[in-house]
This record gives C-alpha cells, structure tokens and sequence, in this order.
C-alpha cells in the first residue's frame, strides 16, 4: 500500500518459464534478461510498475469485451453441452 | 520528382481561408505528417516532406483549399489517422498536406433510420462511447480500432475484423461529401445517397470514391449505418497439433453458415513461434501446439450460444483442443488493437532488437492459403538470410466474408527500420514485389485491407486490374485535370502521359 | 547526452508510429493536433538526431502535455509489453527531459520561466499572491497539530495556500481516526512542478532541501494528498537519491480506505448529492490507484454514485498538471471543460475529484459543482468544515 524504496527496488526471484522467458511475478512471464543486454537495454522497473501494467491490461482487455458486447459467453460452457 | 516551393502569397491565402493557427509552416509541424506506420525509408525522410500543413475545420474549407491548390497547381495529400499502411497520407511531392482531424463532430444521431452522420476526423472507438447511451454499435473494427478516422478508413476502403457479420467499410458507410480535385463538392453514396443502404439508380459511384488512397479528392463527413450494441459475444480459441488439421476447422467453421458468426482466424505455424517469444497466452502452451484458429460470434444471447455450439462441436470433431475461456477472452479482446507491437524483434542469435511490425496483406481464396503461406514464407526467410533487420513473425489468415471463400491473409514482418539502409530497401521493395506476384499467381488480389500503391507491389496493379487499369487512368484524367490530388501515387502519372 | 538517452526509445515509437495515444491524449482531443501528439513528441527526437531539427525548433510543442500518463500507458509498448521486457514507453519522462533541455539551452517559456523563478525566491509556487515560507502552515491554524514526529503530512503549495479546506478536512479525520502525525519542520515546494517544466537543477534542490529535512528531524513516513507530489515522491526522489531514500511514502486516500475498511472510520453522516468520479490522472492511470476512491464513495451514506470506470477515464484529464495551466491556461480550460460536458451527461450535480491542482480548473468551467473527496468523506464522517 505504501511506497518503500527498497522494497520496490527488490523484484521476486526468477524462474525460469521457456528458453526465452522467465516468471518473477505470479502468472506474469519475463524475457529472459540475458536477450536484452545487446541492442535494448533494460530499463529500471519498480515492482509497483510491473504490477500497475499487469492489472491495466486485464482492466483493459475486459473493457474491451464491454465495449463490444454486453456479455461475453464462456466457451467452458458451452463445451459441457455438447455431452 | 522536385517539392514545390511554397510561396508566402500562397501560405497568406491558406491563412485567409482557414485562420493563422490552421495554416501550419514549421519544421516539425511537418516532419511529422511524413509517414504512416508503413515501412519507411527514414533516410530519406526529407523527400516525404510537404511544404505546409492546413487543418480546415469544415467541407467549405477543404473545399476552398482544394481550388486554390487546382488553381495553382500544388500538390495536396489528404490525411486522418494516418494510421494506413500503404503510404496513401505520405506526401511524395511536397505541397499542401491537409489534416482534416479537426472535422470530427458528431452531427447527428438518427435513433429512427438508425443511422448517424459524422466528421470524418473522428475514431469508432470514441463514437461508439457515445452511441453506447443508445445501445447502438457501429461495427468497423479494423486492428487499429482504437485511432483509425472515418476519413481514412474511407479513403482506404478498410477491412473490419468482424466484417463476416456486419461488413467491411464499404457496408457501413452509406454516402459522404466528397471535395473533388477541383474544388467542387459532391454527395456520393447509392442514387442519391443520404440513408438510403439500396438504389439501382445511375452509376454505383460510392466503390469509386472509397480506396482510392486519396488520389481522387477528400470526403469530409459521412452517414453510417447502425447495429443495435451486441447483447454477447463469444470468442473461443483452439489450438492444433499441425497446421493441416487447423486449415481444415476454420474452413469448416467459416462455411458452417451460423449467422452470428463474425470472424474466424488462422495461426500458422511461424505465428504461434512468436507467440511463444513473448505472449502470456502462448509462453506456456505445450510443443505439440503448432497451429491455432479462432472464431467470433456475436448477437442475441439465445443466437450465439446456439450458432457457439455448433461451432465448438465442429472444432472438436476436426481434432481442435479449446484453449479454455482465460487465453480465449483475453487473446480476442486484444485483436482490436494489438497492430503495433514494437520490440518484438530478434535477431538471428536471439537478441532483442527493436524492430517495428509490419503487415503484408493480400486477398486469397480458401484454396490457396496453404500454398500462399509457403512462398511468403520462403520470401521472408530470403530476407532473414541475408540480414538481421527482417525477421519472419508468422502469418494470419482471417474469414473476409461470412461464406469462406476468401481470406484476407498476412504475413507479419518485423523491420529494424534504424538499420535500413538503400541496400535493404531495395531487398524490402522487392520482397514486397514478391508477395504481390505470389498473390496475383494464386488468383488473389495484392491486398484485401491496406491499399497496394507502395513502392514495389504496386508495379503489379496495372496487371492486377486488367483493362480496368485504364479505366482507373481516364477516371484520374478527367476527375483531377491537374494532377494535384496526392500524385505520385498508384502510378497514375501515366494518365497525364 | 539527451539524444543518446532517447533516440532508442523514441525510434521504436516512430518506427512503430500507429499512435494508440492520440485519442486518450487530452490535448489531442480538444486541439487535433499532430504536432502536440505524444508520437510527434518522440518523432521529434529522430528528428533531432538525424540534424533537421532544433530544441529551439520544437521547445514551445512540448508544452502541450499536461503528464497524465494516458499515452504511455495506452502505448502497446507498455499496455501489452511493457512488464514483459521491462522497457515500456516513458513519454511523460521525454517530455520533461525535452523540457529539461530547452532550458538548459536558454530557450524558455516565459509563464515557466517566471513561475520558477518565483517559486525559487519563495520556496512555494505562486499559486496565489502572497505565498511565502512563513505561510505555509497557516492552512491548520486552530487545529492544534504538533510540528515533526516520525510520520508527518506534506500538503503541496495548491492545497497549503489556495485549497487550504482540504489538508484541514485530512487532518480531521486522521485526528478522528486517532491516528498520529505532525506537520513537517520547513516545508519546501517538492520540487515536481519544477521538473515538470524543465527547471531540473531547482526541482533538486528542493527534493535535497525536503529529504535533509525530514532526516534531521526524524521523520520516517510522508503522508501526501496530493497525486502530484506522490508522484514526485515515489519516482523523482528515488531517482534522485537512490537507496538514500529511505523514506516510506503514504498516500492519504490509501490510508482513509484502509480505515474505513477496517472500521477505524465509518461514514454516517449522509450526503444528499449525486456525484460522478474524475480520476487523478496521476493515481488512475499514472500508478493505478482508482479502487480506495470509489471504496471510499460507496462508503458514504446518502450518496447517489453514478460512477464512469478507471478505463474510459484514460481519455479524461482536468488539463491542470504538467505546467499547462501556467503557460496555456486556455488549452486547460478547453480540456477541463470537456471533462465537465463528460460529467454534465450522467445527470449528476456534483463532480468529485482528489487532486487539489484539478479542482480549480473544473471549477472554473462554471456548470457543475466540484467537491473533494477528502472532503466529501470528512462531511460524512461529521467533522467536515465548520
């Protein structure tokens, strides 16, 4: 809830999620950083950033299905009928 | 090939016309209405530049810039969004560049007929934020949803990814005002136009005045047609084991005649390797995925759980494995707009390098996707061979229409733009000469959505389009006498030679 | 130095150049300007490289940006991709820095350049006439709170001399909530606007003067009410000092979420109004705070909420922050008048906000009541404004 410099700073440790990603963050995947040390640097990111873009895009993504459509229709369902 | 050098008598009259913030000189106020998301030779940046930037406010104003450009013989370039991807709002010869962004009212909203009338500045993403208080839709939804104008998607004839069930842009809108090169206002649509969706009387003009990338005048404020605002949608993804299986259910499912059905889409194999890169969907996905399709539906509750079913029991019967409601919702939502995703780009050791996307697009029938998706591919892969600044991000092919027959079908190639030099731009023009010849070979057409009057396949129109190339040379001569509106372009130089 | 820092990231905005941002950009909408685009903001830097443009060339462009955040955040480049290589489009920290370079060239906006300067004689902004260092805790006369602690409450120079019922409201309801705090010892501007505006070697100052302070008085946490400094404190400072800076950094309306949720406070007092909800630009889309807001108003008994999501308000913006106001005050009213005809349509009569430099300008449009949230909450709560 608060800021704190050091906590922000310090990202969960890696996993390693494909040959060229890695997980830090639950259910959110990284670049492997060893892909990004030639031509793109990375840059500084707090632990604040990650997670604020993390949840934009959910926030977005289902917006964008309300801006389509009232409901969106679960496949998963639909698939049970079927038997 | 010289820009014309703009005069300050001329610039003083454009002030006049339009007011002194609306008449803009400067360096930057130029620079950066020189590209689109195109390719572009960004050495060779200064020879897109025009010489001056108008942004009239209304069809009079474009109009009166329009005669005075005819009058003077100075080039104009109608640009929106500029978010095209065939160069038609880059300038090639300098002059008059006219932004008509400002032009982006809402004059009307027809509860009645169900139809609205616009500027042509303004985007679908911020006019269905306000039809959504009327429950009303309006359905053109190409990949850059989010900032692409009504002008431009005129201008270009655009392509609606769930054009299966509502149309594409030529549907949707029903008529426009249209500033002719020398000035003169028309009213184009069906007979005579306004709201009417139906005529049989005279020519069918609207065709002409739609795609025609500028070269044939301005529409500045258009009717478009109304959908009551989906009640549910269903977007479900599948994933297959090779590519064969996966070209096989989306034919199946985009000739299956369900009549909420929107859109269908077809990942290769190249495609779902980059995805793997760097995709949430995707990262996790087993090796043995090496195809996808998706579908979309959308209406009635009632219509599309009915029309989902059929189509879910379709996919499964042809081997398909759902991809599960999470990737599905998320993966379809971000169709709208995931058309620029820059930094994608690898190099041949794996690097990351940022590369800027571009779609290569053409229109080929069912029958063909198989053998197209090989010779693109091997023409990208021609690229890669020789340089780092190309790498091959896999293709799509989606449903152009509700039957099956055709597909508007990508190849997505990552360019290190800041690499390019003359050498590989010269390799690139003639890689997408080659697209272009491989689409014509297959009966196709050189593209289904982005216009095809850039450097390299437009070569090919001329052969593309028959005796109606000269068709399209005498319509130039005798609508733009002068050659002023956005020359250089589709070729038709050659109608004044 | 400047190009070498940019030009990569500015390229991969350029090349890419499909301008997602231009729609949610608030001074795109009202103006439909290419040139004041974020795209053109970093088009601008190729530009430059490429030698066919000056600083001097575009300086007065880069005014047209009130650092709200939508574009970037709204850039593919961040929304879809941005936490996955950890690069993500950084347009606000561009436009400061262009910003930052005019200056150091001697090129000025004449409304910064005298804002600044008396900024600096004053060590609070002008926000009105008067402001001086003696002032700057006039706003809690009679509230009787102690000065230093190990938590204090910083309250930004808009509130401190112009707002001054909102830190009281806050002050109110941390004193109810028995939650203890003081005022800080010699209060400085923080420094952001400043930044903003390009004047970085002042924004420093001020950042070393505040954080020596709260270090020689013990001062552990910072409360703030003010999105704009929160921002100032969380990014600026930190890139300032690094791991110096060891202080924990509280947003207000977080805290007052927490205590409602908690119990700690429980709004009683009902308020008859219908309101909608104007996100912060810098909380909604700039660290992603939209939820305690709305928690908060859901609290209060009496309420008729008609709420717009955090989403659709990527496109809205009151046109205050970035220095707009200063050196186009007629752009901010253009954009703060939208955003009222926005809130003028959901029938409501009140539009709430939480950032005290949005206030005055949507209160300027002159059609719709504006109220703070702090406020609101304190009404709620019975220990409103007298």
């Amino acid at each position: 809830m608060s800021y704190r410099y050091d906590r922000e700073m310090t990202p969960p440790p890696a996993e390693r999620a494909s040959p060229v990603a890695i997980t830090r963050f639950a259910h959110v995947f990284e670049v492997d950083p060893a892909l990004m040390t030639e031509h793109v640097l990375q840059q500084v990111f707090p632990n604040w950033d990650t997670l604020r873009l993390v949840r934009s895009r959910a926030d977005h993504l289902a917006w964008m299905h309300r801006h389509f459509a009232h409901t969106v229709i679960s496949g998963e369902e639909l698939l049970d009928d079927l038997d | 090939m010289t820009a014309v050098a703009l005069s300050d008598p001329v610039v003083g009259e454009l002030r006049r016309i339009l007011g002194e913030p609306y008449v803009l000189t400067g360096k930057a106020d130029r620079l950066n209405r020189a590209r689109v998301p195109a390719p572009f030779p960004v050495h060779r940046w200064a020879e897109r530049m025009p010489d001056v930037v108008v942004m009239p406010a209304s069809t009079e104003e474009v109009a009166e810039v329009v005669a005075l450009a005819n009058r003077l013989r100075i080039p104009v370039v109608p640009r929106d969004g500029g978010t095209g991807l065939t160069d038609g709002a880059v300038p090639l010869r300098g002059g008059i560049l006219l932004d008509v962004k400002r032009i982006n009212q809402i004059k009307e909203i027809d509860l009645v007929n169900r139809t609205c009338t616009v500027g042509t500045g303004i985007n679908a993403l911020k006019l269905n934020e306000v039809l959504a208080a009327h429950d009303l839709f309006y359905p053109d939804d190409p990949a850059s949803y989010p900032c692409s104008l009504v002008g431009g998607r005129i201008g270009t004839s655009g392509w609606s990814l769930i054009g299966s069930r509502y149309g594409h842009t030529r549907d949707l809108v029903l008529s426009f005002d249209h500033v002719l090169p020398t000035g003169k206002v028309i009213h184009v649509g069906d007979g005579i136009g306004g709201k009417i969706t139906k005529s049989s009387s005279g020519y069918q003009l609207k065709h002409l005045f739609m795609g025609h990338q500028g070269t044939l005048g301005v529409a500045t404020e258009a009717t478009l047609k109304l959908f009551p605002k989906p009640e549910a949608e269903f977007s479900p993804f599948w994933a297959f084991e090779d590519y064969d299986s996966a070209y096989r259910a989306v034919g199946a499912l985009a000739r299956a005649g369900v009549a909420t059905f929107a859109a269908a889409v077809l990942f290769d194999e190249w495609k779902v390797d980059y995805l793997r890169r760097d995709d949430e969907a995707y990262i996790p996905q087993p090796s043995s995925v090496k195809a996808l399709v998706c579908a979309a539906l959308y209406g009635y509750d009632d219509e599309v759980r009915a029309g989902g079913r059929r189509l879910m029991r379709i996919a499964r019967d042809l081997g398909a494995r759902y991809l599960g409601d999470e990737i599905s919702q998320g993966d379809w939502a971000a169709r709208h707009d995931r058309y620029a995703t820059p930094l994608h780009g690898r190099t041949r050791a794996g690097q990351v390098v940022p590369m800027s996307w571009h779609c290569e697009d053409a229109s080929i029938t069912y029958a063909n996707l198989p053998a197209v998706r090989l010779a693109w591919h091997e023409i990208a892969a021609e690229l890669r061979r020789t340089s780092d600044v190309f790498d091959d991000w896999g293709m799509f092919a989606y449903t152009n229409g509700s039957t099956g027959a055709d597909y508007l079908t990508e190849i997505d190639i990552g360019i290190w733009e800041r690499r390019l030099d003359d050498a590989s731009w010269a390799a690139w023009v003639k890689a997408k000469r080659d697209l272009a010849a491989v689409a014509l070979r297959h009966g196709g057409s050189i593209s289904a959505c982005h216009g095809s009057c850039r450097e390299g396949e437009v070569d090919l129109v001329p052969e593309e389009l028959g005796g109606g190339y000269d068709i399209m040379l005498a319509v130039k001569r005798e609508l733009d006498p002068n050659n002023i509106m956005n020359p250089g372009k589709y070729l038709l130089d050659r109608a004044y030679s | 130095m400047f190009l070498e820092e940019w030009r990569d990231a500015a390229y991969n905005c350029f090349s890419s150049g499909h301008k997602f941002c231009r729609e949610v950009c608030p001074v795109m909408q009202v103006t439909r300007n290419e040139s004041w685009s974020p795209t053109a903001f970093h088009a601008n830097v190729v530009a430059m490289e490429k030698g066919e443009l000056e600083v001097s060339d575009v300086a007065a462009d880069y005014v047209n940006c009130t650092g709200c955040g939508a574009c970037e955040l709204r850039c593919p480049n961040s929304l879809f991709t941005g936490d996955f290589y950890r690069f993500r489009t950084r347009t606000v920290d561009l436009v400061k820095a262009m910003r930052g370079l005019a200056v150091s060239e001697g090129v000025h906006q004449p409304g910064w350049q005298r804002w600044n300067r008396l900024t600096d004689q004053n060590s609070h902004e002008p926000v009105l006439d008067g402001v001086s260092q003696e002032r700057v805790r006039d706003w809690a006369d009679g509230l009787d709170l102690p000065v230093g602690g190990e938590t204090i409450l910083f309250v930004d120079c808009e509130a401190a001399f112009h707002r001054t019922s909102l830190p009281r409201a806050v002050a109110r309801m941390l004193n109810l909530a028995g939650y203890t705090f003081g005022l800080m010892n010699e209060q400085w501007c923080c420094g952001g606007p400043a930044a903003e505006m390009g004047y970085g070697e002042q924004a420093q100052r001020f950042a070393r003067h505040n954080l020596d302070d709260w270090r020689a008085h013990g001062v552990r946490r910072v409360l703030v009410l003010d999105p704009h400094d929160y921002i100032t404190f969380t990014e600026d400072y930190p890139r300032y000092f690094g791991e110096e800076f060891d202080i924990e950094v509280v947003l207000v309306i977080e805290l007052l979420a927490s205590m409602v949720r908690e119990g700690v406070l429980t709004p009683h007092v009902p308020v008859e109004r219908s309101v909608t909800y104007h996100d912060p630009c810098r909380l909604n889309k700039r660290k992603g705070i939209w939820q305690e807001p709305r928690e908060l108003l859901r609290s209060i008994p009496g309420l008729d909420f008609r709420d717009v999501d955090r989403v659709t308000q990527w496109s809205s913006c009151s046109g205050a922050g970035g220095g707009l106001a200063i050196e186009k005050p007629e752009l901010t009213a253009k954009i703060s008048a939208a955003r009222v005809d926005k809130a003028l349509e959901l029938g409501v009569d009140t539009l709430v906000t939480a950032c005290p430099w949005a206030e005055r300008p949507l209160s300027e449009v002159g059609t719709i009541g504006v109220v703070d949230l702090h406020e609101l909450l304190a009404e709620s709560l019975g220990v409103g404004e007298p």
